[in-house]
């Protein structure tokens, strides 16, 4: 038995490269459709840290793209970020909190709502807390665009991004129906669904998210989403100069332009997969 | 007619019983109704059980008024499938992420035991990119469910009461399709569910007739297509009066189009999609013949 299985094995590896290469091949090659600007003026950033967007990974470069062209913009730092530093919890989060604004100010963010749960501490917070204060601020924010992390991404072991990625997600559709914290109407608020949602999340991670578009960005988009990366000198001093300049040209090699970043997108009918060919092809203009 | 009764005893023990878990009122209609139609139009018998009570999903009534009116559409879409019972959970909905898991599981638990049903349907806890969280949830309790029945020493006072404990032969994972990726077979592991295709030409005028049941959510679906469209300068022309007769026809539209979705490259013209796990599941490859 054991022979027939040590014969066998450079067979079923050359069998299992194949496999491997045949399904790699499409994936390399493809180019993804490359995104315009959804229709809208506000858009909501809603992250754990104070950093995230601003990762190769993140929405820097698109977040820059979409105030450039008059979008007003919001950064929901979930957490305190007392752990992201050597320098001690509470002075580490002052520091991460000033440079994020920074940040956010080089990619045309107009303020940053942080709500201070305990950074790397989320797995505890019960979800429908933290996504009751995201539909709080759907509604009162308005906005046409969500950007998030992806809640089916998988391998992160970060549960600051897992359970951030789960509220978020949640918070984008039920700010929608009356029905959910209908106290928020009572103060004046109403129910508002996030048409247009960007997810991210590493593209390396094993199954997790495999983007369905690009976004392509301009050398000034870059140069800002570069400066809003190196606004965060707490956790990044020393990262060479043209990180994110070298990120976004490869990720923009890959699909036919000179910079890019890549996400998974929901159109604002995507949530209605028997209804949404209808809609693309009927609706018109008043 | 010795030929005949041996034909009904036949088909009499041939007879299933199917377990339909869903987290609310339509998502097991749209992802399922036309499999679950043809099996009890076989002469299996169908249990419901819901999960939550759809208090949130009208477009203008209050919660308590939404959850009564849904309850009993969802009981009249039940019905125009074959399914025999409803039976309620009453967790609030858009909440299950607060519950305890192991609670949920074992309530599901005991009614896998109560009924010891033949095939389960549950919502896919595993399909990507379905908002709706409490189908992910009370996915992962049924699935969780399935597998704990069949072990003595989950929930020792069940048997106390008589639930001894059962082995569900057939799980249909069900999920309407918003994951990219939902035919990709997931693993070449062996106990993982693998994707299959039920042809629901036949049943298809029923399902829509159980969809059109749900009165109030339908409603609500044309309502807040129509405010987002208005909101945006735009409109669906169907929707310009949304009345019974246009809710209707969209809601008929959906359905349709699920199932063509569903069909696309099977050869079927309507059909539905789901992850299954057969009797074999759980048996090495290697073991089977």
């Amino acid at each position: 038995m054991r022979n027939q299985h040590q014969r066998s094995m450079p067979k079923r590896r050359v069998y299992h490269c194949c496999l491997l290469l045949l399904a790699a091949a499409p994936l390399a090659a493809q180019k993804l459709p490359l995104g315009a600007n959804p229709e809208g003026k506000r858009l909501l950033i809603i992250q754990s840290h104070h950093d995230d967007h601003t990762w190769e990974f993140g929405f820097g470069g698109f977040i820059a793209r979409l105030t450039r062209s008059g979008y007003e913009a919001w950064y929901v730092r979930t957490t305190n970020d007392e752990k992201d530093s050597g320098i001690g919890w509470g002075r580490g989060d002052q520091i991460n909190h000033k440079e994020s604004v920074e940040a956010t100010r080089h990619l045309g963010i107009k303020e940053v709502i942080s709500l201070n749960w305990r950074n790397d501490h989320m797995d505890s917070v019960p979800m429908n807390e933290v996504r009751a204060h995201y539909i709080l601020l759907i509604r009162k924010l308005r906005p046409d665009v969500l950007m998030t992390w992806n809640p089916w991404g998988h391998y992160d072991r970060n549960p600051d991004h897992r359970k951030v990625a789960r509220a978020a997600g949640e918070a984008a559709w039920m700010a929608g129906l009356a029905n959910v914290h209908p106290e928020h109407l009572a103060a004046g608020l109403k129910p508002h669904r996030v048409p247009y949602v960007y997810y991210s999340q590493r593209s390396d991670y094993g199954r997790g998210q495999v983007p369905n578009i690009a976004i392509e960005l301009s050398a000034e988009d870059v140069r800002r989403k570069e400066a809003a990366f190196h606004a965060h000198q707490n956790v990044r001093r020393g990262s060479p100069k043209d990180a994110m300049d070298k990120a976004s040209r490869e990720t923009g090699e890959q699909h036919g332009v000179r910079y890019a970043e890549v996400f998974y997108f929901r159109d604002e009918w995507s949530h209605l997969p028997g209804l949404a060919p209808l809609l693309e092809e009927s609706v018109v203009k008043r | 007619m010795r030929l005949l009764i041996l034909l009904i005893l036949t088909l009499a023990a041939q007879a299933r019983t199917v377990l339909v878990v869903t987290a609310d009122a339509s998502d097991f209609l749209l992802a399922a109704g036309g499999t679950i139609a043809s099996m009890t139009a076989r002469g299996d018998t169908a249990i419901l059980l819901r999960v939550t009570n759809d208090e949130k999903n009208s477009w203008d009534l209050s919660p308590d008024e939404t959850a009564r009116r849904n309850g009993l559409e969802c009981a009249e879409a039940a019905k125009l499938l074959g399914i025999g019972k409803v039976v309620s959970l009453g967790y609030r909905e858009g909440e299950l992420g607060g519950v305890s898991p192991t609670e949920l599981r074992d309530r599901i638990m005991f009614y896998i035991r109560l009924h010891k049903p033949d095939v389960l349907f549950l919502p896919n806890p595993h399909a990507e990119y379905v908002e709706v969280l409490d189908r992910h949830y009370a996915g992962l309790a049924a699935e969780e469910a399935s597998h704990t029945a069949a072990l003595r020493n989950h929930q020792p006072p069940f048997a106390q009461v008589g639930l001894e404990t059962h082995v569900t032969r057939e799980l249909y994972y069900y999920a309407q399709p918003f994951d990219p990726r939902r035919r990709e077979p997931e693993s070449t592991a062996t106990f993982v569910p693998q994707p299959k295709v039920s042809d629901i030409g036949a049943m298809l005028d029923r399902k829509i007739r159980a969809a059109l049941a749900l009165k109030t959510i339908n409603h609500a679906v044309a309502m807040r297509i129509r405010d987002r469209l208005e909101s945006t300068g735009r409109r669906l022309p169907l929707l310009d009066t949304v009345n019974d007769a246009s809710v209707a026809k969209l809601t008929e539209i959906n359905v349709r189009t699920l199932a063509g979705t569903g069909a696309k490259g099977t050869g079927f013209q309507s059909a539905e999609e789901f992850h299954y796990a057969g009797p074999d599941f759980g048996v090495p490859s290697k073991f089977r013949k």
